[in-house]
């Protein structure tokens, strides 16, 4: 299915939140006020490594308008939070680990006194040397940042014999690979609003991607029944796995129960940089070689992620990595060694794509060097390795069924942009060049073996009359309500207006696992199936009971059940409204159940995947060291299209945030501080930095027997970019780059570039005179 | 018509009146000079389709018109906009969505729609002065709004229907 072309028909469908958002009306949580609310604000360390000794709040508290300042000493429950490991400390007690560590928070009647309060707060600490980087922290005499040391996880994995296999290997390569700390950058910054019910409850209405994880870890921070506390957590703007961790929520609901206020909170830009999650810079360096036809005998793979202070995700990210560094590829003796690295730098944690952009940029980048190596076309070579339908996944580990990468494998070659002719030259513009590149990928979705992945669904005929299905799953953007809409339509066939759909708020939906590791799309897809039949029956059967009519020949539709009749002039029986009045019991159906998984024990491993392709083509400016990307045409294979203009979005935005990853976007720490603190230095892509169209090919058919069904395509449409992109740099100027963001510096710097000979000619003149 | 003060945000001795048109209708607010117009609207107006985001001019989402031009509301003080009429998101929260927001709509050029209201208003301003702009020629009127979400691919589908060239 190609998604470019628009037809305006169904289900090229308008999301049902749209209008409300191109006119301003929606009101985000960070939008949200009350009367009387009180405005929060951390103070920051501002330091990346010290001990605290002591923390003087008198003179802010002095401030006329400050409500309350509180400090670790406040915190009634667990002083830490983590969605895996709650290292991290709501408040500083002894030991501060980075520049964004929260010393303290102010509640005031307004934002500018609660920053001038903050200037009134004395920290006395004594600074400690910095471990601003991995190498720094494994140092033997490296002060340790946690009590079990510095590195938070390592993940080994082993198969064959690489060393024997490399003796036998025709040509060999090896790299190492860097990636940066790339930055979420979504739009809303974290914030929120916390109410202090009458009842003694609190309500906390603040983005996250698991309102119920969010809500036990309040619980525990506050020492709280986890039913005295409700999660609002949809509409978000923007998050990307961003918000998945806590952020404001333990600031503002502390401060919300001191105060007995509302207490409003929302970062300015520079303090969702500083204390807001990157993604995991890694260092990998890659072995693998190749026979004389050019099969993958062996692989050798080490992986050193920086974490920063706190765990977060750094552990499965790590698992994650350590996976998806074989790939799609069948490679008979592999040894992987990962770990995840403590530093003082700032907190890494979950992003879009969890460490399989990283190592994907690596393992492609090795297939194409080997392929040069070997004067094989670099495509060829994937495809002389590709995993075929019933190969095991990449740790050996049984997985569903799956050739996608053969399919997305097989759609890259028949693009046009494959077919056009190889053209390196620009016209008329001699110091521009142009080249081609390619990068494949297999992406696991779900948390992967080893890590509870619950999913489940609530739907029922409510008082109105409305169908109405509850999930916790939340809408950052991703168009979570579109693609429920169009699923509810096809099930029950009736109009939108017969629907309430209801997300994101922990006192009306069920349990339904984090939106995260694309799995949302798929976890309702299958709750929906399972309630489908029960609450048909249920409906039918009442229905049966007030008319008498045969339940086989009822069916759901426009504004209520109608009796199929065989000329297809289908007769209404009864409104919704009417059926749901007549009920004494409502009808409800509930679902349980567990993300599919590995039957065989591989930490992390995955069960289900989806696959990408990607063709780009760039233009450098041999002057300047720029790359442009002029386009770039994706095959994505994850089954059905349930959405087809949320799927071409996801896939569209995957790509130019992967596109930022490959270009521009660094967040550089020195000395531990961040030195890119807002969007003047931190790059995103803007209008003119992406290509006027990129092309999707979707993939919709699954194995046969396939009964999984769509899965999520949040994440794949950002995995291999990169690896295409240097591929198509190397094409177009001879020079491989093996750090990202490409510094034009180094486009130039080797390669064949424009001047490269004038240069080269005035460095020797120099040399001869200074010498 | 008189000027009354409309709202009293603060009684900081520094306030002062300031008096401009807000969508239309002529507003006297009793406030600092130097507060920004983004937190006036959004924290003292309770006007908060206007979203804030970098707050040093980069990302676009704060965009409002001021005498029918484009502008990034946390760079402007309230005091610059004496005088001034101020447009935001606000105005266009008509039943029909205007065409740029229908082709917003029917393009998916929003998913989170954080920046969707920046977006909207700094191609309304250019639409104000050119009635068949040219596809780059709005493509450069967005050249200030950040998009996190969609990658620009549903903004330039948009672009495409909109403008007066085929650029296909």
């Amino acid at each position: 299915m190609r998604l470019n072309k628009p037809t305006e028909q169904y289900p090229w469908k308008i999301r049902p939140d749209g209008k409300a958002k191109v006119s301003g009306e929606l009101h985000y949580l960070t939008d949200m006020t009350r009367e009387n609310m009180l405005y929060g604000k951390v103070l920051r360390s501002g330091v990346a490594h010290a001990k605290l000794v002591d923390v003087k709040t008198g003179e802010a508290e002095k401030l006329p308008g400050v409500k309350a300042i509180l400090t670790h000493k406040d915190v009634p429950g667990l002083n830490g939070f983590g969605i895996a490991e709650p290292n991290q400390p709501v408040f500083c007690d002894r030991l501060i680990r980075y520049e964004g560590d929260a010393i303290a928070v102010v509640a005031a009647e307004t934002l500018e006194i609660a920053e001038e309060a903050l200037a009134l707060i004395h920290v006395d600490y004594n600074e400690l040397p910095i471990l601003d980087s991995p190498e720094k922290a494994l140092e033997p005499d490296a002060p340790s940042l946690h009590k079990e040391g510095n590195i938070l996880h390592e993940r080994d994995y082993k198969r064959g014999n690489v060393e024997g296999a490399f003796n036998r290997c025709a040509h060999t390569v090896e790299e190492t690979y860097e990636t940066p700390r790339q930055m979420h950058v979504y739009m809303e910054t974290e914030g929120g609003l916390f109410i202090p019910e009458k009842n003694g409850r609190l309500t906390v209405y603040a983005p996250t991607q698991h309102g119920y994880k969010d809500r036990m870890q309040l619980a525990r921070i506050l020492n709280m029944p986890v039913d005295h506390i409700r999660v609002v957590s949809s509409p978000i703007g923007g998050s990307f796995g961003g918000k998945d961790e806590l952020n404001v929520q333990p600031y503002g609901a502390l401060l919300a129960l001191r105060c007995g206020k509302p207490i409003k909170m929302h970062y300015s830009r520079m303090e969702s940089v500083i204390a807001g999650l990157k993604r995991h810079p890694m260092k990998i360096t890659m072995k693998t070689g190749i026979d004389h036809e050019g099969k993958l005998l062996a692989h050798r793979v080490s992986i050193m992620s920086d974490t920063g202070a706190y765990a977060t995700l750094g552990g499965p990210v790590l698992n994650f990595a350590v996976e998806h560094s074989v790939g799609g590829y069948v490679i008979p003796n592999v040894e992987i060694s990962g770990k995840a690295v403590y530093t003082n730098n700032g907190v890494s944690g979950e992003f879009r794509g969890f460490g399989g952009n990283q190592v994907t940029f690596a393992l492609e980048g090795q297939l194409d060097r080997l392929a040069e190596k070997i004067a094989l076309d670099p495509w060829e070579l994937r495809r002389r390795n590709l995993r075929e339908l019933h190969d095991p996944g990449p740790l050996g580990q049984q997985i569903a069924a799956n050739d996608g990468p053969l399919h997305v494998w097989k759609s890259i070659k028949e693009s046009p942009l494959y077919q056009s002719e190889k053209e390196t030259l620009s016209d008329n513009l001699p110091w521009m060049r142009r080249g081609k590149g390619m990068a494949l990928a297999m992406h696991g979705s779900g948390l992967g073996y080893g890590i509870p992945d619950p999913a489940g669904g609530k739907i029922r005929l409510n008082d109105e009359g409305k169908i109405e299905v509850a999930f916790g799953h939340e809408e950052f953007g991703q168009g979570l309500l579109s693609t429920l809409e169009l699923m509810l339509l096809d099930h029950f066939n009736c109009d939108t207006d017969d629907l309430h759909i209801m997300i994101g708020d922990t006192d009306n939906v069920p349990e339904s696992g984090s939106s995260t590791a694309s799995r949302t799309t798929n976890m309702v897809w299958r709750a929906l199936q399972n309630m489908k039949k029960p609450f048909l029956t249920e409906l039918f059967s009442k229905v049966h009971e007030l008319t008498g009519e045969d339940r086989s020949q009822l069916m759901t539709g426009k504004k209520g059940v109608w009796k199929r009749e065989r000329d297809k002039s289908h007769r209404f029986l009864m409104s919704y409204k009417k059926l749901a009045g007549a009920c004494a019991d409502p009808i409800v159906c509930t679902t349980e159940f567990h993300y599919p998984v590995t039957p065989d024990p591989v930490l992390g491993g995955h069960f289900l995947y989806s696959s990408t392709a990607v063709i780009v083509e760039v233009e450098v400016n041999m002057l300047t060291g720029r790359v442009r990307v002029t386009r770039a045409d994706h095959a994505v294979a994850a089954g059905e299209v349930v959405n087809p203009l949320g799927y071409l979005g996801q896939i569209e935005g995957g790509s130019i945030m992967a596109l930022g990853f490959t270009m521009t976007e660094d967040a550089i720490m020195c000395n531990s501080q961040y030195m890119t603190r807002n969007l003047d230095t931190y790059l995103v892509p803007t209008i003119f930095d992406v290509p006027d169209i990129q092309n999707v090919d979707a993939i919709e058919e699954l194995p046969e027997g396939d009964t999984f069904g769509p899965r999520g395509v949040g994440e794949v449409g950002s995995v291999a970019l990169a690896p295409a992109i240097v591929s198509a740099v190397k094409q177009a100027t001879g020079k491989w780059i093996t750090k990202l963001p490409i510094s034009p510096e180094e486009v130039l710097d080797g390669g064949e570039g424009f001047f490269s000979h004038c240069f080269k000619d005035s460095s020797a003149r120099e040399g001869k005179e200074t010498g | 018509m008189t000027k009354q003060p409309q709202f009293t945000v603060t009684d900081k001795p520094e306030a002062l009146n300031v008096t401009f048109h807000l969508n239309g209708n002529e507003t006297t607010l009793y406030v600092a000079p130097s507060r920004r117009l983004v937190d006036v609207l959004r924290t003292d107006l309770a006007m908060t389709g206007t979203k804030i985001s970098c707050e040093i001019g980069r990302c676009g989402a704060c965009i409002v018109l001021v005498d029918g031009v484009p502008h990034n509301s946390c760079l402007l003080m309230i005091y610059q906009c004496e005088g001034k009429s101020v447009e935001t998101i606000e105005s266009l929260q008509h039943e029909k969505p205007n065409r740029v927001q229908q082709a917003f709509l029917e393009e998916g050029a929003l998913q989170c729609g954080y920046c969707t209201p920046g977006m909207v208003m700094a191609l309304k301003g250019m639409l104000n002065n050119k009635e068949n702009p040219t596809y780059n020629e709005m493509k450069e009127a967005l050249a200030g709004n950040l998009c996190r979400c969609t990658g620009y691919g549903g903004i330039l589908r948009v672009l495409r229907k909109l403008s007066s060239d085929d650029i296909d």
